[in-house]
C-alpha cells in the first residue's frame, strides 16, 4: 500500500531538518512515493527548491508548514485587514528586535505551545497560509513565530489541519483541549485530522492512546504520520549535532533534547505500512488527503502595481510613451531609425510577456532618485536593453556596443527580467525608505539572503556540538580559511588527530554541512513588491534591522517561481563621483558648452584619462585600481571605452581560467594573429579579436559551435551561476566539447572554452555589466585625471570603499602634488572639504580648471573615536562663532574627555596654539572643569612636555586618524634606510630585469586569489611609491608568520620587468632592523 | 635604619606553567586567562615573545602568530597555593614577611639587622635567591630601603642587588620605565603620548594634576615613587597549624585506648579553634605503626566542635581500619606515634545553640547517623538517586552521595501505575540472535498480544570508542513480554554484540 508522507522538514527548518528538499524530493522519487509534503517549521522556506526539484522528478510537491500554535498569543486582527507597521513605526515586533545583530534561529518553545501541520488544499489556502505565518512571526522576536488557535481558524479556508505529534496538544498529558478542539472543528470542519505519528518510541504509546481516544471524542479521522528530518538514516548524526547547535549544548549533555533514535528518515511505503500495520485506513488516509491538497506553486500569478498609471492608459501604453519621451531627450530630439526600431521590438516583447509594470516601477525609482539628487544607475543584463536606457534605467547605449536583448529578455524564456540598480551608497536607505512608503509594507518586502554554512562556520559549530576545544577549533577554521577543505594536515597542525574517530566526524560532518541553510538574512536590495498583499505570495517576517521586514524567499526562490524583484544595490563608487562633482559644480566647473559637469556630460574618450590608466595610475579608480588590474592596465592599454570594458572584464576568473588572457594581450599587441576556432564564430569573437573575454560569448559558442538551443544555452547560462553548488555544470562538458570538436573546433580549444565556462561559474562579467561597470570607472578616472582634488575629496568622503586605505589615498594625491592639510578644529568640517590653494591659487578664467588649485583639507571623520554627532555639534558650534581657545571650544562643545583626547592626540588644536601634548594634559582637565559655574582659577606649575619629532608626528597621526598629511610613515627613516643599502620604491621600478634587489617597504595590500594556485600578491608603499611582490607558495610557506604580521617588512628578490610591469619575485622576509624610530601601524587591506 | 628588601619571582604563573610542562621551556609558551580563542595571553615566554606574542593578545591570535605556541591557563589556586609556599620559605630568612596583594611572585621581607644574622645583607640575599632557585624559581633579590625603591629595582635588576644607601636607590628607581612596572595599559599609554616613560618623568609631573587628569591610581603611583606614600610593611601572619603530634610511651594495640588518646588530643584542639572562632571542617589523623604511617580523613557534615560527635565519626574509622588490613593501624607492634589536625572552617552561629529546641523529626540527628555510615564506609558510602536526561534507561538517572537529611517532599500521585524495576546491569539471555519477538512463544497461544514493541534507543555514535565518562554507541530494540504466567518481562536486542539482554521487569 502506497503512502503520502504528510510532515517532512526540510534543512530550512533552521537547524532541524539535515535533508535538502532536493533529497527529499530525490529519496521520495526511489521510494516510488508519488507526492510528499514539505512542511518546514513555521516558514515556507523550502518550498520553491521542493517545487522545481519535485517538477523535475515527476513527483507532486504538497506545500504546507508546520504552523507553532499558544494559547497566550492575543488574537490579531484578520490579516487582510491587519494595519503593516509603517517605517516610523514599525512594530512592536520590530521595536523588541532592535539590538541583536545575529539572526538567532533558536526556537524557544515555552510551555504550552503545540503544533499543527497544515497543508494547502488550493490557492486560497496557501494564500491564508502565508498571511497566518506573516501574523505569528511578524508578532515575534526573530527566528520565532506564535499564532492563536483562533488566528488558525481564522485562516482555516483552504488549509487541511493535522494535529498532533509529540508536541501537539492532542497527545500531550494534561486536560483534555477542548477549546482548541472547538476551535478547530468549527473552522476545518472534516479538513480537521489527527495525526498520529509513530518513530518506535515508548512514550509514543500512552501519547497515541491519548490521541486515539481524544480524536474519538471529537470525532476526528486518524491519519498515519511520521515526522521526516531526513531522507536517509545515515543523516541522523548530522539531524543529532545540528539540534545541539540550535540549543547551544555539546552532544554529551544533549540528553532527549536529541531524537532517540534514527527513525526521522523517509520511508518507502512498506515500511510505513508495516509501521502502522495495525491500523491500514490510517494509512490509506494520507493519500485520500494528498488528493484533497491540489494546490500548486505554479498557480501563483503575480500582478505588477498598476495604480499608479494614467487614468485611461494601460501600462504597455504608458510605458511606450515614457520610453520615446525618453529616447528623444537620450537623442537629442531626433531618434535614428534603428534605435526606434530596437524600442519598437522590445516593447512589443515586453507587452506580449506583460512585464510593462516591471518596468515602470523602476522608471519611477530612477525618477526617484533624480528628483532626489541621488546618483543611481542600472547595470547587469538589462544593460543590454535600448527601453532601460531610453528610460534612464541605465547609462548604456545597447544599440551603439551591440548588446543582445535576449540575454535580457526573451519570449521563448519568458522569465522575469532582472535589473540591478546601484544606487550611491550613502543614500541608498532614503530610497528603500521611499519604496516602503509609495508601495506599502504590505506590498514590498525585502527579499531574504539565506545565510549557509562554509567551511568556516561548519568546524566551529560541529566541533563544539562534538565537545573538542575551542581553541583547537578556532584553529581549524584559520587554517581552513586559506586550505579549503579540511586535511589531515591542516588537523595536525590545529593540534587534532586525523586517526582519532571524534576529529574524523568532524570532518564529515564539516562536509555535510557545506551550503547547509544556518538562518535567514536580508538581500543587500531585494525587493518584492505585488500589486496584492505580497504576504499572501510568500510569508514576511521581522528582520534584525530596524524598519526591515523580509520574505522568506531568496532571490533564487524569487526568481526560480517566476517573481519580479527589484535590485537596490548601494555602490560607494556612485557616492565617491556624486560628492565629487557636487564640489566641481560649487566652484563653478563647467563643460565646454557650459553644463555641468556629471556621468552623462563628461567628455567622452579623453585621451589622458586613458594614458594615465594605461600607466597603471589608478589608485582610487573604481574596478580598475586592484593590484591585477593594475598589473594589466600597462599591457593592455585601453584607449577606447570597449578597450575598458575588456579590462574590467580579462581580469576575472573565467577568463584567466580559460587561459584566453595572454592570447588576447599578444593578439592585441599584433604579435599573434586573429584567428578563430571556427569560420561560425567569427561574429561572435571579432570585437575580443577571437578570443572569449565575455559570459555572452561563451553561451553564444554553445549556441553557434555546440548547436545549444536558446533554451539549453540558458540552462547553461543557470548552471554557470549556480556551479559551485550543485555541480550541475559538468554535465555540459561532454556534449559542448564534442560537439564543437565534431564542428571543426581543436579540441584543446574545445577544452579552453569549457575551461573558461567553469571559470564564469566562480566569476564572470557579462560585457552589459562590465559596460556599466566601465562607465563609472571611466567617470573616476576622468576626475581622478583632471579634478584630483575633488576625486580625492570624494573617495575620502566615501569611505569605507575600494580597494586602499585612506593613508594610500592621501598619499597617492600628494604624490599627484595634491596638498592634503591636516584636521584643524578651527576649520575641518565633519567631511573633507576642499580649500584654495595657498601655493597655486585659482585661475579665474577657469572652466576645465587646473587640478591643482584646490587643497584638501582633513575632515573630523577621520579621527578615530570621535563620533559623528559630536564632530558635527564642534562645527556648528564654530560657525556661530569661532573658537578664541581650547577652554573656549571645551566649554561651548560640551565634549566628553575622549573626544577631546583624540582630537589632541590628532593634532586638531594646533591652530588653537596648543601642542598636541600640552591639549592632551590641558583637555582633560579644562573637561573635568567645565561644569563648575564659577571657575576656580587652578594654579599649578604647568609641565613642560618636550616636542614631538617628525617621526613621532607622523606616528601619532596614523594612531590617532589612520594617515598622516605630514609625511610618509618611512619619509623620517629615508637616511637610515639609504644607510643600510635600501632603495625606495622608484629606484626599485627603475631596476633592470633580473636585478637582484633588497627592499623595505610598508605593506599595504597581501592577496591569495583563488585563481592563483597559491601564489600570494603583496604590495609594499614608500614615500616614493609602490612595490608589487610575487611569492610564491614555497617561501609564502617559509616566511608566512612574519609575512602575515609584519607592518613594516624587508624582502629579498629579483626584479621581473615584463613591458612596463615591474614586480619582485620574492626569495626571502626579513625584519628590517634600522636606528629608527618604529614603524606606525599602517592598515592593510587583505583579499582573498 | 630599617631595611627592606623585595623579592620578585617574575611572572610566578608562567614559572608554576612551565614547572608543571619542563618540556614546553624550549617551545614559545604562555599562560592565558582561559582556555578558549578569545581569552587573553596573560604571560609569555622569550620564545614566545620573540614570535610576536605579547601579554593582551588574545589566545586565538597568538596561535595564529606562532602556531607552535604552547599555552594553558593557571588556576588561581594553584597561584595562591604557591604564594603560600614561598612565604613560608621565606620565613626561614625573616620572620615579616608581606606578598603582594596584587602582583602573584612579589615579596616583601624587613630586612632589618640580618647582616648580623648572615655576615652581609649580599649573603642573605643570595641566599634567598639560592633558596627559591632550588624550589624551583627564578627570583630576583633587592635589598634597599623602601617599599617602592626596592620594587621598581627588582622589577629591572638580574640575581641580587643591594643598595648602600637610600640616595642610590632612589637614583634607580627613578631611571626605570613604567612599562616595567605594573602600570595599568591604559594609564602607561595615556603618560607615553605625554612622553612620560621614566619614573623620574612622572614625577616631574605635579602630582595634584596627575590626580586631577588620570585619577587615583596615578596619583598614587606618583606619591609611592615620591616617597610621599609610605606604609609600612604588613607581614602575614604565620598561621600555626592546629595540630597536635603525640609519641606514645608504649605501642598502643587496642582501639578503645586510641581512641581515648585520640580523644585527648581532640578536646584542647577544639578549643583552639573555638577561642578563634572557627570550627573543625575535617580531622586528619596520622597513625604510626612501626615504620609506617596510615592516614585518615573525617569530614562530618558539617563544621563542627562537637567533640563527643567527633570522637564517635572516629570510633567508627578506627573500627573500620582495624577491619580493613591494607589501612590498618597496628598488628603487631601497636601505634606508636599519633598526629591529629584539624581543618577549620568559620563557626556558625549553631554551634552555640546548644538548648535550642528540637522538633519531633530530628532531621539533624538523620544527619549524624549518615555521618556515622560515612564515617564507617567513606564519603560515598551513602548516596540517592536523581532524575537525569537520557534516553538509555540506565542513564535516565544517576546516583550522588549524600551528607544531609533532607524533609521529603513527595508528589501526589494521580494514577496507579506499574512499576518498572531496571537492573543494574542487563542479564545475557541465551536465545538465538536471530530470534524475533513475534515468534516467541511468551504466553499461551490463546493470548491476545505477548509482545509490545519495538521500541528502539540508539546515539553515542560519537562515542567510538567509548569516551571516558561511560558513553557508548548503542543500538537497542526493546520489547515488553509477557510470559506464561502473567510476568512482563522487559528485554532488548543489542544489535552491537547481537544477543539478547533482560534489562527489567514490570510488577
Amino acid at each position: 500500500m502506497s503512502y503520502t508522507p504528510l510532515w517532512c522538514k526540510t534543512h530550512f527548518s533552521f537547524l532541524e531538518g539535515a535533508s535538502s528538499p532536493e533529497e527529499l524530493i530525490e529519496a521520495a522519487g526511489r521510494h516510488g512515493l508519488t507526492e510528499l509534503a514539505v512542511t518546514d517549521r513555521d516558514g515556507v522556506y523550502g518550498v520553491v527548491e521542493a517545487h522545481l526539484a519535485a517538477r523535475d522528478r515527476g513527483v507532486r510537491l504538497i506545500t504546507g508548514a508546520q504552523v507553532t500554535a499558544a494559547a497566550d498569543v492575543p488574537d490579531a486582527p484578520p490579516a487582510s485587514k491587519a494595519r503593516s507597521p509603517s517605517p516610523a513605526d514599525p512594530g512592536p515586533a520590530a521595536r523588541a528586535n532592535d539590538a541583536p545583530a545575529t539572526i538567532s534561529s533558536k526556537p524557544v518553545f515555552r510551555p504550552g505551545d503545540s503544533t499543527v501541520v497544515l497543508l494547502a488544499a488550493d490557492r486560497s489556502g496557501y494564500a491564508n497560509l502565508c498571511r497566518l505565518l506573516t501574523a505569528g512571526r511578524l508578532r515575534s522576536p526573530k527566528g520565532e513565530s506564535r499564532v492563536s488557535w483562533r488566528e488558525v481558524a481564522g485562516h482555516a479556508e483552504g488549509l487541511v489541519a493535522l494535529w498532533g505529534g509529540e508536541t501537539s496538544l492532542l497527545a500531550a498529558a494534561g486536560p483534555d483541549p477542548d477549546e482548541a478542539a472547538d476551535v478547530l472543528r468549527e473552522a476545518f470542519g472534516d479538513r480537521l485530522y489527527a495525526l498520529a505519528a509513530r518513530h518506535h518510541r515508548d512514550l509514543e504509546v500512552s501519547q497515541e492512546r491519548r490521541l486515539r481516544d481524544r480524536a474519538a471524542r471529537y470525532g476526528l479521522q486518524i491519519v498515519a504520520a511520521h515526522e521526516v528530518l531526513y531522507h536517509t538514516p545515515s543523516r541522523r548524526p548530522l539531524q543529532d549535532v545540528l539540534t545541539c547547535i540550535r540549543h547551544g549544548i555539546d552532544l554529551p549533555s544533549a540528553g532527549t533534547r536529541i531524537k532517540p533514535n534514527a527513525e526521522h528518515a523517509l520511508k518507502d511505503a512498506g515500511a510505513f505500512a508495516t509501521l502502522f500495520a495495525d491500523d491500514p485506513d490510517a494509512v490509506a488516509r494520507t493519500r485520500e488527503i494528498a488528493d484533497r491538497c491540489a494546490f500548486a506553486l505554479t498557480e501563483l500569478r503575480y500582478r505588477y502595481p498598476l495604480e499608479r498609471l494614467p487614468e485611461g492608459t494601460t501600462s504597455s501604453a504608458w510605458l511606450r510613451t515614457l520610453t520615446f519621451a525618453g529616447a528623444a531627450e537620450r537623442y537629442g530630439g531626433r531618434v535614428p531609425p534603428e534605435v526606434a526600431v530596437q524600442l519598437d521590438r522590445e516593447l512589443a516583447i515586453i507587452g506580449d510577456l506583460d512585464y510593462g509594470g516591471y518596468f515602470l516601477t523602476m522608471h519611477e525609482i530612477v525618477q526617484y532618485c533624480r528628483a532626489h539628487g541621488i546618483l543611481c544607475q542600472g547595470r547587469g543584463s538589462a544593460a543590454n536593453s535600448a527601453v532601460c536606457y531610453c528610460l534612464g534605467i541605465t547609462a548604456v547605449n545597447p544599440v551603439r556596443t551591440d548588446l543582445l536583448f535576449e540575454r535580457f529578455l526573451s519570449r521563448e524564456r519568458a522569465e522575469p527580467p532582472d535589473i540591478d540598480l546601484d544606487v550611491q551608497h550613502n543614500r541608498r536607505e532614503e530610497v528603500i525608505q521611499w519604496i516602503y512608503e509609495t508601495h506599502g509594507r504590505d506590498r514590498a518586502a525585502m527579499v531574504a539572503n539565506i545565510i549557509r554554512y562554509r567551511f568556516r562556520s561548519a568546524v566551529r559549530d560541529a566541533g563544539k556540538a562534538l565537545g573538542l576545544p575551542l581553541v583547537a577549533l578556532d584553529r581549524v577554521a584559520k587554517l581552513v580559511w586559506h586550505e579549503d577543505a579540511i586535511t589531515s594536515k591542516l588537523l595536525c597542525d590545529a593540534g587534532l588527530v586525523p586517526a582519532r574517530p571524534l576529529h574524523q566526524h568532524l570532518v564529515r560532518l564539516a562536509a555535510e554541512m557545506q551550503d547547509l541553510p544556518r538562518h535567514l538574512s536580508i538581500h543587500p536590495g531585494g525587493f518584492l513588491l505585488g500589486h496584492e498583499p505580497v504576504s499572501q505570495l510568500v510569508p514576511i517576517e521581522n528582520a534584525t534591522m530596524p524598519g526591515r521586514t523580509v520574505i522568506q524567499w531568496d532571490k533564487d526562490s524569487v526568481e526560480g517561481i517566476g517573481l519580479f524583484k527589484v535590485d537596490v544595490l548601494a555602490l560607494g563608487a556612485l557616492s565617491q563621483l556624486d560628492i565629487g562633482f557636487r564640489l566641481l559644480e560649487q566652484d563653478g566647473v563647467r563643460t565646454s558648452d557650459g553644463r555641468a559637469l556629471s556621468m552623462a556630460t563628461m567628455p567622452e574618450g579623453d585621451r589622458e584619462t586613458y594614458e594615465m590608466m594605461s600607466r597603471a595610475d589608478t589608485i582610487g579608480v573604481f574596478q580598475v585600481e586592484s593590484r591585477a588590474q593594475m598589473s594589466m592596465l600597462p599591457r593592455l592599454r585601453p584607449k577606447t571605452f570597449d578597450d575598458l570594458v575588456v579590462q574590467i572584464s580579462i581580469v576575472r576568473p573565467g577568463p584567466i581560467v580559460g587561459g584566453m588572457v595572454h592570447p588576447y594581450l599578444r593578439r592585441r599587441a599584433g604579435v599573434e594573429p586573429v584567428e578563430y576556432p571556427h569560420p561560425s564564430l567569427e561574429p561572435v569573437l571579432a570585437k575580443t579579436l577571437g578570443v572569449p573575454i565575455f559570459q555572452e560569448q561563451v553561451i553564444r559558442i554553445a549556441m553557434v559551435a555546440a548547436d545549444y538551443t536558446p533554451g539549453e544555452a540558458d540552462q547553461l547560462r543557470r548552471d554557470m551561476a549556480a556551479w559551485r553548488r550543485s555541480g550541475r555544470l559538468e554535465r555540459h562538458h561532454d556534449r559542448l566539447v564534442s560537439a564543437m570538436t565534431a564542428k571543426g573546433v581543436v579540441h584543446e580549444m574545445a577544452e579552453r572554452v569549457f575551461n573558461q565556462i567553469r571559470g564564469f561559474g566562480e566569476y564572470g562579467f557579462p560585457m552589459s555589466h562590465a559596460s556599466s561597470f566601465a562607465l563609472i570607472a571611466y567617470a573616476s578616472g576622468y576626475l581622478k585625471c583632471h579634478h584630483h582634488p575633488e576625486f580625492t575629496c570624494g573617495l575620502l568622503n566615501a569611505q569605507p570603499m575600494g580597494f586602499y586605505a585612506p593613508s594610500t589615498i592621501v598619499d597617492d594625491a600628494k604624490r599627484h602634488g595634491v596638498e592634503v592639510r591636516p584636521i584643524d578644529v578651527t576649520v575641518s568640517g565633519w567631511d573633507c572639504t576642499l580649500e584654495p590653494s595657498a601655493s597655486e591659487p585659482r585661475p579665474p578664467e577657469r572652466a576645465a580648471a587646473s587640478p591643482l588649485s584646490n587643497a584638501v583639507r582633513m575632515g573630523l571623520r577621520y579621527v578615530k573615536g570621535l563620533a559623528e554627532d559630536d564632530g558635527r555639534r564642534l562645527v556648528d558650534v564654530r560657525t556661530a562663532e569661532p573658537f578664541r581657545s581650547l577652554d573656549d571650544l571645551i566649554r561651548r562643545t560640551g565634549l566628553d574627555a575622549g573626544s577631546l583626547v583624540e582630537l589632541a592626540a590628532s593634532g586638531a588644536f594646533e591652530a588653537l596654539g596648543v601642542d598636541r601634548r600640552t591639549a592632551l594634559w590641558d583637555a582633560r582637565a579644562l573637561a573635568r572643569r567645565r561644569d563648575i559655574v564659577l571657575p576656580v582659577q587652578v594654579r599649578e606649575p604647568a609641565p613642560l612636555f618636550d616636542g614631538l619629532s617628525a617621526s613621532e608626528e607622523i606616528a601619532w597621526d596614523y594612531r590617532a586618524s589612520a594617515h598622516s598629511t605630514r609625511g610618509h610613515p618611512l619619509s623620517p627613516m629615508r637616511a637610515a634606510l639609504r644607510e643600510a643599502g635600501l632603495p625606495d620604491a622608484r629606484a626599485v621600478l627603475a631596476m633592470r630585469d633580473g636585478a637582484r634587489v633588497r627592499y623595505a617597504g610598508v605593506v599595504i595590500c597581501r592577496q591569495t586569489p583563488g585563481t592563483a594556485s597559491g601564489v600570494t600578491f603583496m604590495t609594499l608603499e614608500d614615500e616614493s611609491g609602490f612595490v608589487n611582490l610575487v611569492v610564491w607558495p614555497a617561501v609564502m610557506d617559509e616566511f608566512a608568520r612574519l609575512v602575515r604580521t609584519a607592518v613594516f617588512l624587508g624582502v629579498t628578490g629579483r626584479i621581473q620587468r615584463q613591458h612596463e610591469i615591474v614586480h619582485v619575485i620574492a626569495r626571502e622576509f626579513w625584519r628590517p632592523r634600522l636606528d629608527a624610530p618604529r614603524v606606525p601601524d599602517v592598515t592593510s587591506r587583505n583579499f582573498r | 635604619m630599617e631595611r627592606l628588601a623585595c623579592a620578585e619571582i617574575p611572572a610566578l604563573p608562567l614559572q608554576l606553567l612551565l614547572r608543571g610542562h619542563p618540556e614546553w621551556r624550549r617551545h614559545p609558551s604562555a599562560v592565558v586567562a582561559e582556555d578558549l580563542p578569545q581569552s587573553p595571553v596573560l604571560w609569555v615566554n622569550a620564545q614566545a615573545r620573540d614570535g610576536g606574542v605579547v601579554p593582551g593578545l588574545r589566545y586565538g591570535s597568538a596561535l595564529a602568530i606562532v602556531p607552535d605556541l604552547r599555552a594553558a591557563a593557571v588556576a588561581p589556586a594553584d597561584i595562591i597555593r604557591a604564594v603560600d609556599a614561598v612565604t613560608g620559605r621565606l620565613r626561614r630568612f625573616s620572620p615579616d614577611i608581606e606578598p603582594a596583594q596584587e602582583e602573584p611572585g612579589v615579596f616583601w621581607l624587613d630586612a632589618s639587622g640580618l647582616q648580623h644574622l648572615h655576615a652581609s645583607l649580599d649573603r642573605w640575599a643570595e641566599g634567598i635567591r639560592s633558596d627559591l632557585a632550588r624550589a624551583g624559581y627564578d627570583a630576583v633579590v633587592v635589598v634597599g630601603f623602601t617599599r617602592f625603591g626596592t620594587y621598581a629595582a627588582a622589577r629591572v635588576a638580574r640575581g641580587v642587588r643591594v643598595f648602600a644607601d637610600p640616595d642610590e636607590e632612589r637614583a634607580a628607581a627613578r631611571r626605570v620605565l613604567l612599562r616595567d612596572l605594573r602600570v595599568p595599559p591604559e594609564m602607561l599609554d595615556a603618560l607615553g603620548r605625554l612622553g612620560v616613560r621614566t619614573v623620574d618623568e612622572l614625577l616631574r609631573l605635579p602630582a595634584g594634576g596627575l590626580l586631577e587628569r588620570f585619577g587615583a591610581a596615578a596619583a598614587r603611583l606618583h606619591r609611592q615613587a615620591s616617597g610621599d606614600l609610605w606604609s609600612p610593611l604588613a607581614p602575614r601572619p604565620a598561621i600555626e597549624p592546629v595540630h597536635r603530634h603525640l609519641i606514645l610511651d608504649a605501642p598502643e594495640a587496642d582501639a578503645q585506648r586510641l581512641l581515648f588518646i585520640v580523644k585527648h588530643i581532640l578536646h584542647p584542639l577544639l578549643a583552639r579553634l573555638a577561642s578563634r572562632g572557627q570550627a573543625l571542617a575535617a580531622l586528619e589523623l596520622r597513625l604510626r605503626a612501626g615504620k609506617e604511617w596510615s592516614a585518615h580523613v573525617i569530614r562530618p557534615a558539617a563544621p563542627t566542635l562537637d567533640a563527643v560527635r567527633l570522637a564517635d565519626l572516629v570510633r567508627l574509622r578506627l573500627e573500620t581500619a582495624r577491619v580493613d588490613a591494607g589501612a590498618a593501624p597496628p598488628r603487631n607492634a601497636g601505634v606508636t606515634e599519633v598526629s591529629v589536625e584539624c581543618a577549620a572552617a568559620p563557626a556558625s552561629p549553631e554551634q552555640l545553640a546548644l538548648l535550642a529546641e528540637h522538633s519531633a523529626r530530628d532531621l539533624e540527628a538523620g544527619t549524624r547517623a549518615i555521618d556515622r555510615l560515612r564515617a564507617r564506609y567513606g564519603d560515598d558510602g551513602v548516596v540517592c538517586a536523581v532524575l537525569r536526561d537520557g534516553h538509555l534507561p540506565e542513564a535516565r538517572f544517576g546516583w550522588v552521595p549524600v551528607t544531609h537529611v533532607s524533609a521529603p517532599r513527595p508528589r501526589r500521585l494521580e494514577t496507579q501505575s506499574l512499576v518498572r524495576r531496571i537492573f543494574a546491569r542487563p542479564v545475557p539471555l541465551h536465545m538465538p540472535a536471530d530470534l524475533r519477538p513475534a515468534t516467541m512463544k511468551l504466553k499461551p497461544a490463546a493470548a491476545e498480544s505477548a509482545v509490545a514493541g519495538p521500541f528502539i534507543v540508539s546515539g553515542g555514535w560519537w562515542a567510538v570508542p567509548p569516551r571516558e565518562d561511560g558513553v557508548r554507541e548503542a543500538h537497542r530494540t526493546y520489547y515488553f513480554m509477557e510470559g506464561a504466567q502473567g510476568e512482563l518481562w522487559w528485554a532488548f536486542y543489542d544489535q552491537a554484540r547481537r544477543r539478547w539482554y533482560l534489562h527489567g521487569r514490570v510488577e
